[in-house]
């Protein structure tokens, strides 16, 4: 009955309008057509078309974002407005989902209507193509990455984020609400929507509904944020460890050095995965305090468990040393 | 209650991972369990207790168990001390 992270998925595509709406402020977007805001996304890279108006199609990856950039606009240029037409044209020979032209360039009419023609819509944004392929690129990265919904509460705890999971009924918003009164703070709780970022980097956020409302058993919804004040929430975290709560079992094994790390995979991530027994009279709250700290000492370089084992082999080594008082007292020394 | 004499065989003693083996298994009985070694009294399901006794290879043991599971226990654990916690 151990803990399994939720179903991965996938967004298949964004509108262009999606982006649209999404982009026009960072990117400072302005629509040259007004067509074609329905046309599917469904690819995180982009493309940048210079062969492909070079007359050069084989591998075009038409169905991508297409920038055009300085080199695109000024090989347009460089040629008679028939040819550059008919260059500019080879391009609708494919479907594809959108222009965006970088650096202040501007399109010929004749051009745009062509895009206009075949439902094509085209943006313009003053951003140089390096930025702006880098803000569209990590937009478009973020919204096809792999997702997943899992049931728990996430905090940040002196900055290490802690991923609460465990039957329902267990504890874990009475957990986080205590953590939050000692000062750490809420991302989400009961639906924790986790995105894997880049390779290997997960990060956590509340569902834009829910966000910082959580349900007290026996009191109802309460919202976070008013009672506790802006310093208490937060609106995502990197998913660091996930703490498991469990009912304690004699039979249940738990680890007693914390010399045989485990993880757990959470969207194909090996994430550090604590099991903690719960039983009356424990006090979660300060546990949890103190895995956030191990985790940063670890981070730091001093993993507590193996220097411990090593002192103990060095102290099995030499024979004679053993149990040995911490410290020798002074002669009337009664402190 | 029961007791027995056991003695540490393998090379590196009762270091950090035999020493998690040994309290691991004992968690599993209800008995009390207990070490003796060199005037000391130590809980034999405490990690720390049994890492601080720093047992090497040939050094003696007492152990000491009391409860109902005593029996299967007491031979379940000094099982684990004559295979040298399957270690070399």
């Amino acid at each position: 009955m151990s803990f399994k992270p939720g179903k991965e998925i996938r967004k298949e595509y964004i509108t262009v309008g999606f982006l649209y709406e999404a982009l026009k402020g960072r990117l400072k977007l302005e629509t040259v057509t007004n067509v074609g805001f329905e046309n599917h996304i469904n690819d995180k890279n982009l493309h940048r078309p210079g062969l492909a108006l070079a007359g050069y199609v084989a591998l075009f990856t038409y169905h991508r974002v297409q920038v055009f950039g300085n080199t695109e606009m000024r090989y347009l240029q460089s040629m008679p407005l028939e040819k550059r037409i008919e260059s500019f044209g080879t391009l609708f020979k494919f479907q594809i989902p959108c222009i965006i032209i970088t650096d202040n360039n501007t399109m010929d009419v004749e051009l745009v209507k062509i895009a206009s023609d075949h439902n094509v819509p085209v943006f313009r944004t003053p951003l140089e193509t390096t930025k702006a392929i880098y803000f569209l690129g990590d937009f478009l990265d973020d919204q096809f990455s792999p997702q997943a919904s899992i049931h728990g509460s996430f905090v940040d705890v002196y900055g290490v984020g802690l991923l609460f999971v465990g039957r329902s009924g267990i504890g874990k918003s009475e957990i986080t609400l205590d953590l939050i009164e000692r000062g750490h703070r809420l991302v989400a709780d009961d639906v924790v929507s986790i995105t894997r970022k880049g390779e290997g980097i997960l990060m956590g956020a509340g569902t834009d509904l829910v966000k910082h409302f959580m349900e007290i058993r026996g009191l109802g919804i309460i919202d976070v944020r008013s009672i506790f004040g802006i310093r208490s929430i937060r609106f995502q975290k990197r998913v660091e460890v996930v703490v498991e709560l469990m009912e304690w079992k004699a039979d249940a094994e738990f680890t007693r050095t914390g010399l045989d790390e485990s993880t757990i995979p959470i969207l194909e991530v090996e994430t550090p995965h604590v099991k903690l027994p719960i039983f009356p009279g424990k006090n979660i709250t300060v546990i949890a305090e103190v895995i956030a700290l191990n985790y940063l000492l670890k981070h730091y370089g001093y993993d507590a468990a193996q220097e411990f084992a090593k002192k103990l082999e060095k102290v099995i080594a030499q024979k004679s040393q053993k149990n040995k008082r911490a410290i020798d007292y002074f002669e009337h020394d009664f402190e | 209650m029961i007791e027995k004499t056991v003695t540490i065989k393998n090379r590196a003693g009762l270091h950090t991972r035999p020493a998690a083996a040994l309290v691991k298994l004992a968690a599993k009985f209800q008995s009390e369990f207990f070490i003796f070694k060199d005037g000391m009294e130590i809980n034999g399901k405490s990690i720390i207790g049994v890492m601080t006794l720093a047992a090497e290879q040939g050094s003696t043991l007492l152990l000491k168990f009391v409860g109902e599971d005593e029996e299967i226990s007491s031979k379940e654990i000094v099982g684990l001390f004559e295979r040298g916690f399957d270690e070399a």
